[in-house]
């Protein structure tokens, strides 16, 4: 069982301190629950257990169907205490176990014994668990209890009547709809809160009547709304009203402004601020009718509630992108508020300054800014170099001091994101400002001498390789480009060829002097910046003479290839070298996706935070490997290719052969594809195979083999071994591997090879086939909807033991390997110092059967972790055989 | 609505945690997003001094009451300052269970009453009571003394 509350271990020496809770563990509360049965109750005790039931749900912990169902059945005995404080919790249990249909019966009539109780308080709660847990059918027979509970004169009971209409009003809208009256008769409540739930259900219930809406709100305005909550509602279905009526309002009229105004004054600071907020927001404002709004808005960020502050800077930022000379007016308190505590508050408060501020403030405000730089998280630095790059836009004049600030904050220390932001922003003001093109070049090249991103470097390389050839004197660039070519890494070193060729291509003057350079690429330890640079002196042609360069050169270099490169790198692999040149023309421009099948979910509403989803796998592999498995004799039968793993070194690095080998898995078949490379240029291969023993591997037998003919020194070629396999079964071994060829004596000055050959062998390390690859990792959007469409007889649940381990994550990822799924909604990353995790996985086993697993962890202060594990999959022998992977692994 | 209530020790472990109209797969980001936010604002914070953060359209409002961390998180009506009122309400309810800003084992220790209080505010996601003499006389199933 997983154990989320052995975070008390660090307690245990402060007595004083620990937890009621510790230790605490579901069975056990469980059992104890056995006490509502008693026949005589003690209702003190019966709260204890309750509450350590509530504990464990309010920690994330489930119920089975079996364990709810029994602790619901005995929670309905408790209806026979008459003790008050143990009905309250009894109430609140029933809610939290959320009973099913089948179930609710049993304690609906004790709910409406309640319901019709002359004690209000028992009404006033049992109205709110039968709604909770009603349906439509029952909700018919109460419909009468509820609606006298509406206009009940206590407020509680009516509150908890209209509360219950707002949520009921989801399910069952024609039902709740026939209550407009007794709303209607709520809304003149003399209590508050009674007002307030009552106008929300009204509206509700009008909702989809913009007319009745209209009327509704318009009474209102007249009448006298109490409540100071209900009138920040009132306010926002006014302006919900105007929003709706734009169209049909004569010019120079604005229904309800009289009234927002007058809110700016009574009711207190919430419902000033909602008005405020209101006439903001209203379509066309003028300067004139926001200036009561900005005045209350204003009067909010003297407030020392942070609260306060940041609704009244979060509206004037909004403000200041449409009305920013309306704003102006704050601008010494939203200067003070550059230093607020609240970094959140300080950046609105920077980006609104620096809408409103004028050309004259921006060096003023730049200093401000520069100091409070160092102070914010890159999250917030980012909203400011954005701002600075919409301000420049906006005040071209400046662009001297705001390039200058750009690149100060890009000398300094910041993640990744934020140096894009600032590098991107450098881009766009060269663009689109031709006198900002000289310095902000020269601020990017100094920028990629000192840059940890090798994307960033790339990214800028290639601006460069295009802008740079048009300035005034593109070869102080060069120095920059070429100092790449020493310091950088290969892919930045690559880049860096690509634009010295755009330089030469551009600029004939430089032509010689970029060969020269290009040249010195050509012995690059790094195969591709060697070819890109032979590559591209050939394109350029001319042997680096002072002459034009041809049409065509330019467009290869300048044009982009119009294919889309995974397209590209396919039929690239799929090339076999001939007599024929490899014809781009022939690359399919279409991208292929694969569609992730998925059963849809009823459309839900959107809610908070959305998860982050997974792309697809890269299908231009798989699709490359089926092509090349298919087009062998030998394997074209073996019909369709489920999976193929990430290749797995079976030497080590700086060997004289270097192999590694693809597992790919069929229904009845595996293959292994070793990818051979010689990096001996004196020897040339013949022959080439690989010995598998398979005698740790039982369940395979070997069935073909497809040796290499030759294996020239640094050519990469393959050869493969198929085995045979029982189908459907994850089986798995170890294999041994010798690679078996005949050597032949190459002369490296004159690449003649010697007739005689020799045979020999050189041994591998072992190849295991593991479970893991007979899963595929795909993952699915919605895990929780994918879950509830799976048949919930497939479940399978289990409890494991994982023993001591490092760290929680440690465990965590042990599991996902031995599994090989794809964890979900990112919780295959455990947070530091957890005590315990869930992890949700997803994935589709050997035979297309789609499989999701939910893994619940829990380390205790040993480091012992346990886990429980849920599986369930379209085939329930595949859920069985999940557990026995992770019970044998 | 209000999406989430949710309480933590001062080392981050979750004491209670509600969620209303969250998918259950979105509320484990929620949990250890609300808590970071915790570990990296909350440190020096005085007793129910009110922080905020937005992300998107969702509001958070949260704040320190003795040992514990307490989160309110809501969309649409539920802005920064509406659950400004409701996380008012919930910290004077848990003062008043409690009788003092709580350390944990006295939160724990009141903990089915906090659930119950708890309960009496928020109705799967809306504002349902905000006094708390009110809440501590519901709790007992006490009617208000206004009425």
């Amino acid at each position: 069982m997983a154990q989320p509350f052995m975070k008390k271990d660090d307690d245990l020496d402060d007595e004083a301190e620990y937890s009621p809770f510790l230790g605490i563990e579901k069975w056990a509360a469980l059992q104890e629950a056995r006490v509502f049965n008693d026949p005589q109750l003690d209702p003190r005790r019966c709260c204890q257990v309750i509450t350590k039931l509530l504990y464990l749900l309010n920690q994330g912990e489930t119920f089975t169907k079996t364990e709810s169902t029994e602790v619901f059945f005995a929670v309905t005995k408790l209806f026979q205490s008459i003790d008050l404080g143990l009905r309250r919790m009894v109430y609140l249990m029933i809610k939290e176990l959320s009973p099913c249909a089948d179930e609710v019966i049993i304690v609906t009539s004790s709910l409406m014994k309640d319901m019709n109780s002359k004690t209000d308080m028992y009404r006033a709660n049992s109205i709110r668990v039968l709604c909770r847990i009603t349906d439509g059918t029952l909700l018919t027979q109460i419909e009468r209890y509820l609606k006298q509970a509406i206009v009940d004169k206590n407020p509680v009971v009516a509150s908890a009547a209209l509360v219950s209409g707002i949520h009921l009003l989801q399910t069952n809208p024609e039902i709740v709809k026939r209550w407009s009256n007794e709303v209607q008769e709520a809304m003149q409540s003399r209590v508050a809160l009674v007002q307030f739930h009552a106008l929300a259900l009204l509206h509700q219930i009008r909702l989809n009547d913009r007319l009745a809406v209209s009327k509704l709100v318009t009474s209102l305005t007249k009448g006298t709304v109490r409540s100071p909550l209900a009138q920040c509602l009132l306010i926002r279905y006014i302006s919900q009203v105007i929003c709706d009526s734009a169209g049909n309002t004569p010019p120079g009229e604005r229904p309800f402004y009289d009234y927002l105004d007058s809110c700016l004054r009574r009711g207190g600071e919430m419902v000033n601020f909602e008005a405020a907020r209101a006439i903001t927001e209203l379509n066309g404002v003028t300067n004139q009718e926001l200036t009561p709004a900005i005045t209350v808005l204003q009067y909010f960020l003297l407030s020392s509630n942070p609260v306060k502050k940041f609704a009244a800077i979060r509206t004037l930022n909004k403000v200041a992108m449409t009305h920013p000379m309306a704003v102006t007016s704050c601008n010494i308190e939203m200067e003070s508020l550059i230093s607020d505590q609240n970094r959140s508050i300080a950046t609105l408060a920077i980006t609104t300054l620096l809408k409103t501020g004028n050309e004259s403030s921006i060096d003023r405000l730049m200093k401000q800014i520069t100091n409070f730089m160092s102070e914010i998280a890159d999250e917030f630095k980012i909203v400011v170099v954005e701002a600075i790059r919409s301000l420049c836009m906006k005040f071209p004049l400046k662009y001297r001091s705001l390039m200058n600030f750009l690149s100060n904050i890009l000398r300094e220390e910041g993640g990744f994101e934020y140096k894009k932001a600032i590098a991107d922003s450098i881009v766009i003001l060269i663009r689109d400002m031709p006198d900002a093109k000289e310095s902000g070049l020269l601020h990017l090249c100094e920028f990629i001498e000192d840059c940890e991103f090798t994307y960033l470097s790339t990214q800028i390389l290639h601006f460069l390789g295009i802008e740079g050839p048009t300035t005034a004197d593109p070869s102080k660039y060069i120095r920059y480009i070429y100092n790449r070519v020493h310091l950088e890494n290969a892919t930045v070193r690559a880049s860096a060829v690509s634009t010295l060729a755009k330089f030469g291509a551009m600029v004939d003057s430089l032509k010689p002097r970029i060969f020269v350079l290009l040249r010195r690429c050509l012995f690059d330890a790094d195969d591709e910046v060697r070819d890109r640079a032979t590559l591209y002196m050939n394109t350029l042609g001319a042997d680096g003479a002072v002459v034009e360069t041809g049409g065509d050169a330019s467009e290869f270099l300048f044009k982009s290839l119009d294919v889309p490169l995974v397209n590209l790198e396919t039929s690239l692999k799929n090339y076999e070298p001939s007599d024929k040149h490899f014809d781009i023309s022939s690359v399919p421009k279409e991208v292929k996706v694969k569609p992730l099948a998925e059963k849809k979910a009823p459309s839900k509403k959107p809610t908070g935070l959305g998860a982050p989803r997974r792309g697809p796998t890269s299908t231009g592999t798989v699709d490359a490997y089926e092509r090349l498995l298919s087009s062998i004799p030998e394997f074209s039968s073996f019909g369709k290719l489920f999976k193929s793993s990430s290749p797995v070194e079976l030497t080590e690095a700086e060997t004289e052969y270097a192999v590694t080998v693809v597992k790919h898995i069929f229904d009845h078949h595996v293959v292994f594809q070793y990818n051979c490379t010689n990096t001996i240029p004196e020897q040339f291969l013949e022959n080439v195979t690989v010995i598998v023993d398979a005698s740790e591997a039982e369940e395979f037998s070997e069935v073909a083999s497809k040796p290499l003919r030759s294996l020239p020194y640094d050519s990469p070629g393959q050869t493969f071994v198929a085995f045979e396999k029982p189908e459907g079964v994850p089986a798995a071994g170890k294999f041994s591997n010798i690679l078996r060829f005949i050597v032949k004596e190459v002369d490296p000055s004159t690449g003649e090879t010697d007739d005689d050959g020799v045979d020999d062998e050189y041994q591998l390390e072992e190849l295991e086939v593991v479970a893991a690859d007979y899963m595929q990792k795909v993952g699915v959007s919605n895990f929780l909807n994918a879950w509830e469409n799976m048949n919930p007889d497939s479940e399978r649940i289990d409890e494991y033991g994982l023993g001591q381990r490092e760290s929680l994550a440690d465990a965590v990822n042990a599991v996902i390997n031995l599994l090989g799924m794809q964890p979900c909604e990112g919780t295959g990353v455990v947070p530091s110092n957890s005590r315990s995790h869930a992890c949700l996985l997803s994935g589709v086993f050997i035979g297309n059967v789609k499989v999701l697993v939910r893994l619940s962890f829990g380390i205790d202060g040993q480091k012992e972790v346990a886990m429980k594990l849920a599986v369930r999959s379209d085939d329930e022998s595949i859920s069985n055989a999940i557990h026995e992977i992770v019970a044998s692994g | 609505m209000i999406l989430a209530v949710l309480f933590a020790n001062s080392v981050g472990n979750i004491l209670v945690e509600r969620f209303n109209g969250v998918p259950a797969e979105e509320r484990l980001h929620w949990r250890s997003f609300l808590v970071k936010l915790g570990a990296d604002n909350l440190k020096g914070v005085k007793n129910e001094e009110l922080l905020v953060a937005c992300h998107k359209s969702v509001y958070i409002v949260y704040t320190v009451l003795g040992d514990v961390s307490i989160f309110v998180v809501g969309k649409d009506e539920y802005d920064e300052l509406a659950l400004s009122e409701v996380i008012f309400v919930i910290t004077s309810a848990v003062k008043d269970v409690c009788g003092k800003p709580p350390t944990e084992r006295l939160f724990l220790d009141k903990y089915g009453r906090i659930c119950l209080c708890l309960d009496e505010i928020v109705w799967t996601g809306l504002l349902e009571n905000t006094e708390k003499d009110r809440i501590k006389r519901l709790i007992r199933l006490k009617p208000p003394t206004e009425f």
